[in-house]
């Protein structure tokens, strides 16, 4: 178990800049995701982490050692692979106890580590079939297996259930985060799924082209996005943005292209005209009479909640309900925002405005 | 706290220590390619080297045109490629067709098929050599006990000795060439034939529309590929005819040892010289399709 | 009904048509070979297709080495086992571990050796033949087995990378990462990941090396000249000097010769017809 600092780090690949100055801390014990779209950097971030990728500047430590220069033969990590990457001409057992083997460690020792990490997985009765043998969700296991008998400083994992089906990929979220809870081992993570990141993480960072949006807890990131990409992002259905304009002489509103306005507890001062953004997540539209006029377009009820797109003046939103209304496309509602449950972003910077 | 102690060693480290020179990696890499480049260098650098130093003289080509016994080689060479070449991968390709039907003994024929290509070329040319014997030859022997006549003259004739030297090699590498035909018509998906089926196709349609273009550019390479190494065939030539009667039966393969025999190695690596302008072409033909 | 029968009556008679010309065709100078061995001298060329009196006395003067021209019998047999097995040992270190280096340990400048392979590969052995006699005579290698084991495993090498490397690149990267984080150095990574998981195309490898040397005539009577040093295809060359051979016992040792390569094709196929057609079939 160790901590891992990553201090201003950049990579090219030649001309070709990808990531552009990278600082993460993150503590011992923690369960880190790297979260963001495809060709974001996480990916290659994890890699530089575990060696398999050199750092074209600054510095990465584990357990307090610059790693920079180290393969990852000596870097004490253990990492677990989307393809699994298990050897397919060895059993279930040799592909676990493959490290101890490379190290020559005693057979005992390595039969002792084998048997626990198979214990904690369900595996031993697969310790004598071949890879070719099993389900997807058993050879993920195996992978995780393989890592846990390194026992190393921190367990890294690269989208390990992008492989799987919807189902298979919920139980494996909690029992990688069961996991977590029982060998405490620090856990750098990296997915595109934001509901893995939210449910698994301690903390989440989000990335963006190379570099960091934001880090922080899974709901500080929900309740608080520190700009448009991490407010749209983080959430699903994704909050809905809103053109308009800030008012600020006497009362506090937002006005929108067509004239309507829609309530704001706080702004900076001299936002009067700043042009922004009006961030509204989903579940946080209430039907009202005071509220803006909507027309439904779509209603897409999926049992626990309905959630509708409408048309709210000229803007596409989507609403979600917990309550069971009759809801037709081409019914007319009236829609209101809690003004302290809304976001504000600068249009221009994406920066959030309300502190 | 672990982080303070990371930042403070981060901030001198900052010129980290060189990395080492070579990563055990690329150590290991250099070792295993060394064996090969070793190999490459004293066997294939150094003599192809000697031989164009041993062929630098221009008065040894001058010599090479007025020799009649090579102007001879370089015509049976054309016909060899030319004519045995296209002949080949015709055949080649008609059977192709045919070994892809389902039938049972079909099957068995194929695995037959494959001998000639699998048996080594030396007892199997002597096998036909002896076969072709004008005097006492299995075929001779058969043709005057069924006609009363006198078979042809098989390998004395010239002509009729450069043809039999065509067909065996034809009967040697045929079936690997079908063999490759084979897998290439394999390859085309089976919902194009029966596109073609409900469209009504004849035989000769399905072949011009569906099987020809889809199997076009491999026929190319394979003709390529295959008049490379005939221009390598030494053992049909030689264990046939031994360039004979009188000569008149050398390729280039083959030519290189006749002049090696007369000691003349000058002469020798300049026929080989002679025929690199249409080798090398070839050679970059093939290259382009398979390098990366 | 019977316009349909009548169809592929004749379709099945086309078929015939080709296919028993094909059989004669295939089989005619093999079939040849195996009569004269079977045959005693005396009717050998009377022109039957089956002798009266099949005899397998032919096999024993071979394998007792009587008769002049087969003196040397065995040991040139061994002489071209020990070629074969040495140049498929030596072709394989070599060739595997320049496909590893190549493809799995990046090594610089390895694209370049790979297109050099390859192009050593389409040069026809036969216009190597003189130069390399050459060669070897400098070297002081003539008449040294040395010579004609080095002289294969630099032709069947090329090759040999090439298919290797070809095979490499199908195994996914993952499977090298995630043994270096386990802690494999290169030659752990080499003995216990990628030799195992090659086996099939090294056994193809080695046994198409193997027989490119058992089949091997130019350069063995080029590059060996004692009798006893001789490999069998070069002594069967020698049988053509003289005008009395014994052409019975010539097929017979021929026969005995081309077994071994057919049976291994035989129980090799699979590995062999994928293993070598695969690069020519890529497109």
């Amino acid at each position: 178990m160790a901590s891992v600092a990553i201090r201003d780090v950049r990579k090219s690949f030649g001309a070709a800049a990808v990531i552009h100055g990278v600082d993460v801390t993150i503590t011992d014990g923690e369960f880190v995701v790297l979260v963001g779209p495809s060709g974001c950097g996480k990916s290659t971030l994890l890699r530089m982490i575990a060696g398999l990728e050199n750092i074209t500047s600054g510095a990465i430590s584990i357990g307090g050692r610059v790693v920079n220069d180290l393969p990852p033969k000596e870097r004490d990590v253990a990492m677990v692979f989307q393809n699994y990457a298990l050897y397919p001409h060895m059993t279930v057992a040799a592909n676990m106890a493959f490290s101890m083997k490379l190290r020559g460690a005693p057979k005992d020792e390595t039969e002792k580590r084998v048997n626990r990490a198979a214990e904690i997985l369900g595996l031993l009765q697969l310790l004598e079939r071949y890879p070719r043998q099993l389900s997807g969700g058993q050879r993920q296991r195996v992978a995780m297996g393989r890592a846990i008998v390194r026992d190393p400083q921190v367990f890294l994992f690269d989208e390990p259930l992008s492989n799987l089906d919807a189902k298979l990929r919920v139980q494996m979220r909690t029992e990688i985060k069961e996991l977590h809870l029982k060998l405490k081992t620090t856990t750098v993570y990296v997915t595109h799924d934001q509901i893995e990141a939210m449910t698994m993480a301690d903390k989440i960072v989000v990335m963006h082209d190379g570099l960091v949006e934001q880090i922080g807890a899974p709901l500080e990131l929900y309740d608080r996005p520190r700009n448009l990409f991490v407010a749209g992002f983080i959430g699903s259905p994704a909050m809905n943005f809103l053109k308009g304009v800030v008012r600020a002489n006497g009362k506090l509103e937002f006005e929108r292209p067509d004239g309507s306005r829609l309530p704001l507890a706080a702004a900076p001062s001299g936002s009067d005209g700043r042009k922004a953004i009006y961030g509204v997540r989903p579940e946080h539209f209430v039907l009202a009479e005071s509220g803006a006029d909507a027309i439904i377009q779509v209603v897409e009820p999926t049992g626990s909640e309905i959630q509708v797109v409408a048309k709210l003046g000229a803007e596409e939103i989507t609403a979600v309900f917990r309550e069971r209304h009759q809801f037709k496309p081409g019914d007319k509602i009236r829609l209101m925002t809690d003004p302290r449950l809304v976001h504000l972003f600068d249009e221009s910077s994406g920066q959030r405005l309300i502190a | 706290m672990s982080s303070a102690l990371t930042l403070q060693e981060v901030n001198t480290v900052q010129d980290a220590p060189a990395r080492p020179w070579l990563t055990p990696s690329q150590a290991w890499g250099l070792i295993l390619i060394i064996p090969y480049l070793v190999i490459f260098l004293l066997f294939v650098i150094y003599p192809v080297g000697y031989g164009f130093w041993i062929a630098r003289h221009p008065h040894t080509y001058v010599e090479l045109v007025d020799d009649p016994i090579f102007a001879r080689s370089a015509m049976n060479t054309l016909v060899f490629l030319v004519v045995g070449i296209n002949i080949k991968m015709a055949i080649a390709l008609f059977l192709s067709g045919f070994f892809i039907q389902a039938r049972t003994w079909i099957k068995w024929l194929s695995v037959l098929f494959i001998l000639p290509w699998a048996v080594p070329s030396i007892p199997t040319i002597l096998s036909l050599r002896f076969m072709l014997n004008p005097e006492w030859g299995v075929i001779n022997t058969l043709i005057f006990r069924l006609t009363g006549e006198d078979g042809p003259n098989w390998l004395n004739d010239p002509t009729i000795a450069l043809t039999m030297a065509i067909s065996v090699h034809i009967w040697k590498s045929l079936p690997f060439w079908t063999l490759i035909l084979i897998a290439g018509r394999l390859a085309i998906p089976g919902d194009l034939y029966e596109a073609a089926s409900v469209d009504g196709a004849t035989n000769m349609q399905t072949f011009k529309y569906v099987t020809w273009p889809s199997l076009r550019t491999l026929y190319l390479t394979s003709t390529i590929l295959s008049m490379i190494w005939t221009l390598g065939d030494f053992n049909s030539v030689y264990l046939l005819t031994g360039g004979g009667p009188a000569d008149q039966t050398h390729v280039l393969a083959t030519l290189g040892i006749r002049y090696l025999r007369l000691d003349q190695v000058d002469m020798s690596m300049a026929a080989i010289v002679c025929a690199l302008p249409f080798v090398l072409p070839l050679v970059y033909f093939m290259m382009r399709r398979l390098a990366k | 009904m019977k316009l349909s029968s009548l169809r592929s009556v004749t379709t099945e008679a086309k078929l015939l048509l080709i296919g028993i010309p094909l059989l004669i065709w295939t089989l005619l100078p093999i079939y040849h070979l195996f009569l004269f061995s079977i045959s005693p001298k005396e009717s050998a060329f009377s022109g039957k297709l089956w002798p009266d009196h099949p005899t397998l006395h032919n096999f024993a003067v071979v394998f007792k080495q009587e008769h002049y021209y087969l003196q040397h019998f065995w040991q040139q047999l061994w002489n071209s086992l020990l070629i074969a097995v040495a140049t498929g040992a030596l072709t394989l270190f070599i060739a595997t571990g320049a496909a590893f280096a190549i493809s799995r340990l990046k090594v610089m400048g390895g694209r370049m050796v790979m297109n050099l392979a390859l192009f050593t590969y389409f040069i026809p052995a036969a216009f190597l033949a003189v130069p390399m006699y050459r060669t070897m005579g400098l070297y002081g290698l003539l008449n040294n087995q040395w010579a004609l084991i080095l002289a294969m495993v630099t032709i069947a090498t090329p090759y040999s990378i090439w298919v290797l490397k070809q095979a490499s690149d199908q195994l996914p990267v993952e499977l090298d990462e995630a043994a270096v984080i386990d802690g494999a150095s290169p030659m752990q990574l080499f003995r216990l990941v990628y030799i195992p998981l090659m086996a099939p195309s090294l056994v193809a490898i080695g046994t198409y090396a193997l027989l490119l040397a058992w089949n091997e005539y130019l350069y063995a009577f080029l590059l060996l000249s004692k009798d006893t040093d001789v490999t069998l295809p070069v002594a069967l060359g020698n049988f053509l000097a003289a005008d009395d051979s014994p052409w019975e016992l010539l097929m017979t040792t021929g026969l005995i010769y081309a077994l071994p390569p057919a049976a291994i094709y035989y129980v090799f196929k699979r590995y062999m017809v994928s293993g070598l057609t695969a690069g020519a079939v890529k497109n």
